[in-house]
């Protein structure tokens, strides 16, 4: 696991493409520390430039992660990583641990921008502030890491895993407001979960390779559905507001923005994080049985 | 070191490889060989655990397949069909990462990778960028980092493709030298290759083992008829018709008669030598014999002789699948 990690690490800026990232990343971050923290005297670090350049992220991190897996797929060295005495767990999370390093570049130097401010007269509780919204901040990226490392895993094409990484961030970044499209009853929440549940009942049945089985389940989903949507439907509501609400990768982030310290969100940005990886994982362990 | 039972792997819905079972023994060099698409890499790739097999068991140093996957991975060095190098290291970098991804013992890294260049003959090109390398040299690295933690048992899967004849003989005379303390299994579709390296042959088609055994008992065995090629002197007709008078011989073909020679060639019908027979019969008819000698089937007419049968036996057992 070490060994792949330091091969990524040091694959990363023999290609330039490290030093590019966290110079763009840079550039994004300190525009908006000299325009508004610098130029109006803000101390807030966490809401005049971490916030405000979200959006980077965007770009940055499927740039960063895109060729994590579908690099090693392309050009067949997968098979020395695969043949070689580490668990696919291990292959997986060294990869990972040098991403994050990576993005502990542009973090390192945006704690830097944190004591200036601070050496510039800022007090100690505003510090204490912006430090936790960058703690926070880098666990966003990293949950965001493990989310473009995923979609790299599941193709040989580095433009795809690209374009899908931006699009899948995109769509979080974009859904608290396509939420507010979807409040409007239970019977919206009813269609979507049927549709849901069609699909994984597809899935099972494709998988298990037994038409019943699939059939069964898509059978069982939809009488539980059912009754749920008759007897106690605002359930259903509940439980679609807390999926899509789950998807909104970056509105977590807000509360320690508010200089609040929050812990959930922290355990919310490690389990992404935890899932994506187990993804992974499995994604790639499958691979070798099909 | 390796025992495969029953194995059999489909992509989808196509099989790669349907019921195959062999052993391989300790410290031998075994050959792989078939035509392309007959399953080769695939059962390389089982093997090395880098895929998993649809149905049956695989054991390699004694540890079953997928279940002990790492211990098993632990005792293979594979060398893919296409070598798994990161071009933009170097020779150096990459062995060192190599080897510390097999676990090597961080005093004992140095000297192994130099040990393993020194075998692959790779020494000159350590600083080098492996982008930079042509493909004989990418070959080699690839067989460089196969050797790394001296695995037990060494997996190369077309070996020599890509490479100048010098240098085919010079991994040929590697892989004599690896089959002394390790066990070796080659893939190879190239007959002579596999003819003068290994002990035993496994011959594939279409995904079923058609034939095992030793590259000369599989010339013997598979050739019921033994053959025998003359040259005499004397009249055509005389030739022939003395040598058909043999017992036992079944097929006279005349191959060429000039100058008072006459070559041809005889088949008898079972395995016995029939040289001084053959010979006997030309001295009392007043021929002389040049020249005499039995014929073995090669291993080339027994590849094809077996591969080109396979598909018909085949047939009515695919039909039953789809």
């Amino acid at each position: 696991m070490l060994a792949i990690f330091k091969r990524e690490l040091r694959s990363c800026f023999h290609g330039m493409i490290g030093a590019v990232l966290t110079a763009f990343m840079l550039a994004a971050t300190a525009i908006y520390f000299v325009a508004l923290n610098l130029g109006y005297g803000l101390p807030d670090f966490g809401y005049y430039t971490l916030y405000r350049t979200i959006f980077v992220l965007l770009l940055y991190i499927p740039v960063l992660t895109m060729r994590s897996f579908a690099e090693e797929r392309h050009s067949r060295t997968d098979q020395l990583l695969l043949t070689s005495p580490v668990s696919v767990g291990g292959i997986v999370l060294g990869k990972y641990f040098a991403l994050c390093v990576i993005f502990a570049l542009p973090c390192l130097m945006d704690a830097g921008m944190i004591l200036v401010l601070k050496a510039l007269g800022a007090t100690g509780t505003s510090t204490l502030a912006n430090f936790s919204a960058l703690l926070c901040y880098y666990l966003m990226g990293c949950a965001a890491i493990a989310i473009g490392v995923f979609l790299s895993s599941l193709t040989e094409n580095q433009i795809i895993a690209a374009v899908s990484g931006v699009a899948a961030l995109l769509l979080a970044y974009m859904m608290p407001s396509l939420r507010t499209m979807f409040t409007t009853g239970s019977a919206v929440a009813l269609a979507l979960f049927t549709a849901i549940a069609a699909v994984l009942s597809v899935v099972a049945g494709l998988r298990s390779k037994s038409f019943t089985l699939g059939c069964l389940s898509f059978a069982g989903c939809c009488v539980a559905l059912t009754a749920l949507f008759l007897l106690k439907s605002s359930w259903l509501t509940e439980a679609f507001s807390a999926v899509l609400s789950a998807l909104c990768l970056f509105t977590p982030f807000e509360e320690f923005v508010n200089s609040s310290f929050s812990i959930p969100t922290l355990v919310y940005y490690l389990t992404v994080a935890a899932v994506f990886l187990f993804f992974t994982a499995q994604g790639l362990e499958k691979r070798r049985w099909n | 070191m390796i025992e495969v039972s029953h194995l059999s792997k489909s992509y989808g819905s196509r099989p790669a490889v349907q019921d195959l079972s062999f052993t391989v023994p300790d410290g031998q060099i075994y050959g792989l060989l078939g035509p392309n698409g007959a399953g080769k890499s695939t059962i390389m790739n089982i093997l090395t655990g880098y895929l998993a097999p649809t149905e049956g068991e695989v054991k390699v140093a004694g540890f079953r397949l997928p279940e002990q996957a790492q211990q098993a991975k632990a005792c293979v060095g594979y060398l893919p069909e296409q070598p798994p190098l990161y071009p933009e290291m170097t020779v150096q970098e990459y062995l060192d990462f190599v080897a510390e991804l097999k676990g090597v013992k961080r005093a004992q890294r140095k000297q192994q990778v130099l040990a393993a260049a020194h075998r692959t003959g790779l020494e000159e090109v350590l600083p080098r960028v492996i982008r930079s390398l042509s493909k004989g040299y990418r070959q080699r690295v690839g067989i460089a980092q196969a050797l790394l933690g001296s695995p037990q048992l060494i997996i190369l899967d077309e070996p020599t493709v890509g490479l100048d004849p010098a240098q085919v003989i010079e991994i040929r005379n590697l892989i004599r030298e690896l089959g002394k303390a390790h066990t070796v299994i080659l893939s190879s579709h190239i007959l002579s290759e596999v003819q003068a390296v290994c002990q035993q042959v496994l011959i594939l088609s279409k995904g079923r083992l058609v034939a095992v055994g030793s590259p000369e008992e599989l010339g013997e065995t598979l050739n019921p008829g033994s053959r025998l090629r003359a040259t005499a002197q004397g009249e055509p007709d005389t030739v022939l018709a003395a040598v058909r008078s043999v017992p036992g011989i079944c097929k006279v073909e005349l191959e060429s008669a000039a100058d008072g020679q006459v070559t041809f060639t005889a088949e008898s019908e079972d395995a016995a030598d029939r040289r001084a027979a053959v010979s006997r019969a030309l001295t009392e008819a007043g021929c002389t014999v040049l020249a005499l000698a039995a014929e073995n089937r090669s291993l080339e007419e027994v590849f094809l002789a077996l591969t080109e049968k396979t598909p018909e036996q085949n047939t009515p057992a695919e039909g039953e699948e789809n």
